[in-house]
C-alpha cells in the first residue's frame, strides 16, 4: 500500500519479476546525474531491481551483479550518457572509495546506481533517491523510496504516477 | 622457440609466468592474497592493489630465475588488460610497459577470459585442439559460454545475468557462516551433505544459454535463515541469522547440485548445437568436483579442464594467450589503457 507522504512511497511486490518492473518504470525515468540508492540485505533484490532499471533507461548491456568488479559501466544507444552501477560492500576507507573514482563517476552526464550505499554515506552526494529492500518472506518483498531534494521528489512523484496511474 | 613473459594482476593474485611456445609452462609464479582477503571475507580493491605493488616486481624477478633466462632472450610481454578492478590492473599494466620500454620488447595486452581459455593449452601432455570448442569459463566474476572456432575467434553465447557462478558460491558461503573462499568450502562441507536434500530452484530463461543464480541464492536464504519481517534497521543492516534446525552440509551439497546441474545441462547443449569437437572448463569453480565429474558423466564429447593451479588465476595462461597473439602479429603500444569492464567475443580486440 503506498503511504500517502511527500517524498516517500511503499510498496509490497509478490515476485521478483514484479520488483524488476518497478526498476524497470523507474528507469525510463531517470536523468543524467540522478542517484539512485539500494539498500537491502543479500537476497532483498538489489541485483534484480537494477537489471530492470537498466531495461528500462535503454543499457545495451545486461545489468548482472557488480559485486566482483565493484563498478559496472553501462552505456545506451540514444545518446552518450553513463549508467554505472556499483557494490559498495567492499568498500571501507577512503582509499577504497578513491581507486574506484568515484568522483568521476557522479557526474552531469551519468546515472549512477550504489547497492549498499550505507557502506559510502559519508561520500554520497545529499541528494539522492534511497530505496530499502526488505525481505517480508518467501518472493514478497517491501520497498520503501525514500526522496532526499527537490529533483528527487519530482522524480518520486512521477514514478508514482506511471505506477498507480 | 618463442618466450613470453604473462603478468596477471586483475584481481586478487600478483602472477607472473614464462611461457614456451604457448604450450610450455618454463616458470609460473603466484603471490597468493587470499590470506589477506580472507580476514575481510572478500577482496578489498585498496588492500588489493597495494598488495600488488608490494609483490610484482619480486615476482616477475623470481619468475626470470626460475625460467633460467634473462629479459634479453624474451619474445614479448603480455599483460592483463581486463576485465578486473582498475586499481589492481594498473599496477601489472604499468609495471608491464616500463620492462618493454627498458628491454625493447613488444607489449602484448590480454583479455583475462581469452588466458582462462588459454589455460586449456597448458594441460599436459599437450594434445592438438581442433576447433570448434565450447567453452565454459566459471569464476568469483565470470560465468561466460563461448564457442571458440579457431585461435582468437570467439562467438559468446552466453553468460550470467545477474551474479556469477563462483560470486554465489562465495555468497552462500558468507550466509552459511563458511570461511572465504566460498567454492572450496561448499565443496567441502557438501562431502558430507545429502545433494537431494532440497530442491533449489533452476532459473528458466528466455535465452538458452544465459544463466541466473541469483534465484538459487534467495532460495538458499530462505531456507537456511530465520524469517525477518522486512522492516530493516539500517546499522543492522548485515544481519542475519541461521535456523538451528538445518543441516549446513545438506544445504552446501544441494545448492551445489543446483549449480552445477545448470552449468552442465546448458554446456552440453551447447556443444551439441554447434558441433564442438571437446568441452572445454576453466577458470576457478573449474576446480570444483563436482562439476568435473557431472560434466565428463553428461557429455559424450570428451572434457578438458586445466590442472588445479591453473584453474585460479596465474600468469602462465596469460603468457599462452600471448603467444597466440604475438604469433598473428598483433602488439599493443605504450598508450594502451586498462579495461574493467571487456567482454571476450568476436570483437574483444576489434578497435
Amino acid at each position: 500500500m503506498p503511504i500517502l507522504k511527500e517524498g516517500e512511497l511503499d510498496i509490497i511486490t509478490h515476485s521478483a519479476e514484479q520488483t524488476a518492473r518497478l526498476g524497470t518504470r523507474l528507469g525510463t525515468l531517470l536523468l543524467p546525474g540522478d542517484v539512485i540508492c539500494l539498500s537491502g540485505d543479500m537476497g532483498a533484490g538489489k541485483t534484480v531491481f537494477s537489471a530492470g532499471l537498466g531495461r528500462g533507461w535503454g543499457a545495451t548491456t545486461p545489468m548482472s551483479s557488480p559485486t566482483f568488479n565493484l563498478v559496472h559501466q553501462h552505456a545506451r544507444a540514444k545518446d552518450d550518457v553513463l549508467l554505472y552501477h556499483l557494490d559498495c560492500y567492499r568498500l571501507k576507507t577512503d582509499e577504497d572509495v578513491e581507486s574506484i573514482g568515484l568522483e568521476e563517476i557522479l557526474g552531469p552526464r551519468s546515472c549512477v546506481v550504489f547497492e549498499w550505499p550505507e557502506q559510502i554515506e559519508p561520500w554520497l552526494p545529499p541528494e539522492h533517491l534511497w530505496i530499502n529492500l526488505g525481505i517480508m518472506e518467501a518472493l514478497r518483498r517491501n520497498l520503501v523510496f525514500k526522496a532526499n531534494g527537490k529533483r528527487y521528489e519530482h522524480l518520486l512523484n512521477e514514478f508514482r504516477g506511471i505506477t498507480y496511474g | 622457440m618463442t618466450y613470453i613473459l604473462g603478468i596477471e594482476s586483475s584481481c586478487d593474485e600478483t602472477a607472473a609466468a614464462v611461457v614456451l611456445n604457448g604450450t610450455t609452462i618454463a616458470s609460473n609464479v603466484v603471490a597468493s592474497q587470499i590470506d589477506l582477503h580472507a580476514q575481510y571475507g572478500g577482496v578489498f580493491p585498496e588492500a588489493a592493489s597495494r598488495a600488488h605493488v608490494e609483490a610484482i616486481g619480486f615476482v616477475v624477478d623470481n619468475a626470470m630465475r626460475d625460467a633460467g633466462i634473462d629479459f634479453s632472450r624474451l619474445d614479448a610481454i603480455a599483460v592483463t588488460r581486463g576485465p578486473g578492478l582498475v586499481g589492481s590492473l594498473l599496477v601489472g599494466a604499468n609495471y608491464a610497459k616500463g620492462l618493454a620500454v627498458a628491454t625493447g620488447k613488444p607489449l602484448l595486452g590480454i583479455n583475462h577470459l581469452e588466458g582462462h581459455v588459454y589455460s586449456l593449452w597448458l594441460t599436459q601432455p599437450y594434445r592438438e585442439v581442433k576447433f570448434p570448442v565450447v567453452i565454459l569459463i566459471v569464476s568469483g566474476g565470470h560465468t561466460e559460454l563461448l564457442l571458440m572456432t579457431g585461435h582468437g575467434e570467439y562467438q559468446r553465447l552466453g553468460g550470467t545475468l545477474d551474479d556469477a557462478a563462483g560470486e554465489a558460491f562465495d555468497k552462500v558461503g558468507r550466509l552459511l557462516g563458511l570461511p572465504f573462499p566460498g567454492g572450496p568450502n561448499i565443496e567441502r562441507a557438501a562431502i558430507n551433505g545429502n545433494p537431494q536434500a532440497f530442491d533449489f530452484p533452476r532459473a528458466r530463461l528466455e535465452d538458452e544459454y544465459d544463466f541466473s543464480f541469483s534465484g538459487v541464492k534467495t532460495a538458499v536464504m530462505r531456507e537456511a535463515t530465520v524469517a525477518t519481517d522486512g522492516r530493516r534497521n539500517r546499522e543492522e543492516h548485515k544481519g542475519v541469522q541461521l535456523r538451528a534446525d538445518v543441516s549446513i552440509n545438506d544445504i552446501a551439497a544441494s545448492f551445489q547440485r543446483a549449480v552445477v546441474q545448470t552449468l552442465v545441462d546448458k554446456t552440453v547443449k551447447a556443444a551439441k548445437a554447434h558441433d564442438a569437437t571437446e568441452i572445454f572448463i576453466s577458470g576457478g569453480v573449474s576446480a570444483n568436483t563436482a562439476l568435473r565429474n557431472a560434466m565428463r558423466q553428461q557429455s559424450e564429447l570428451p572434457v578438458r579442464y586445466p590442472p588445479l593451479n591453473l584453474c585460479t588465476d596465474n600468469a602462465a595462461m596469460i603468457a599462452a594467450a600471448g603467444y597466440y597473439r604475438f604469433e598473428s602479429g598483433l602488439r599493443d603500444g605504450l598508450e594502451m589503457d586498462v579495461r574493467p569492464m571487456w567482454p571476450l567475443n568476436n570483437e574483444t580486440y576489434a578497435r
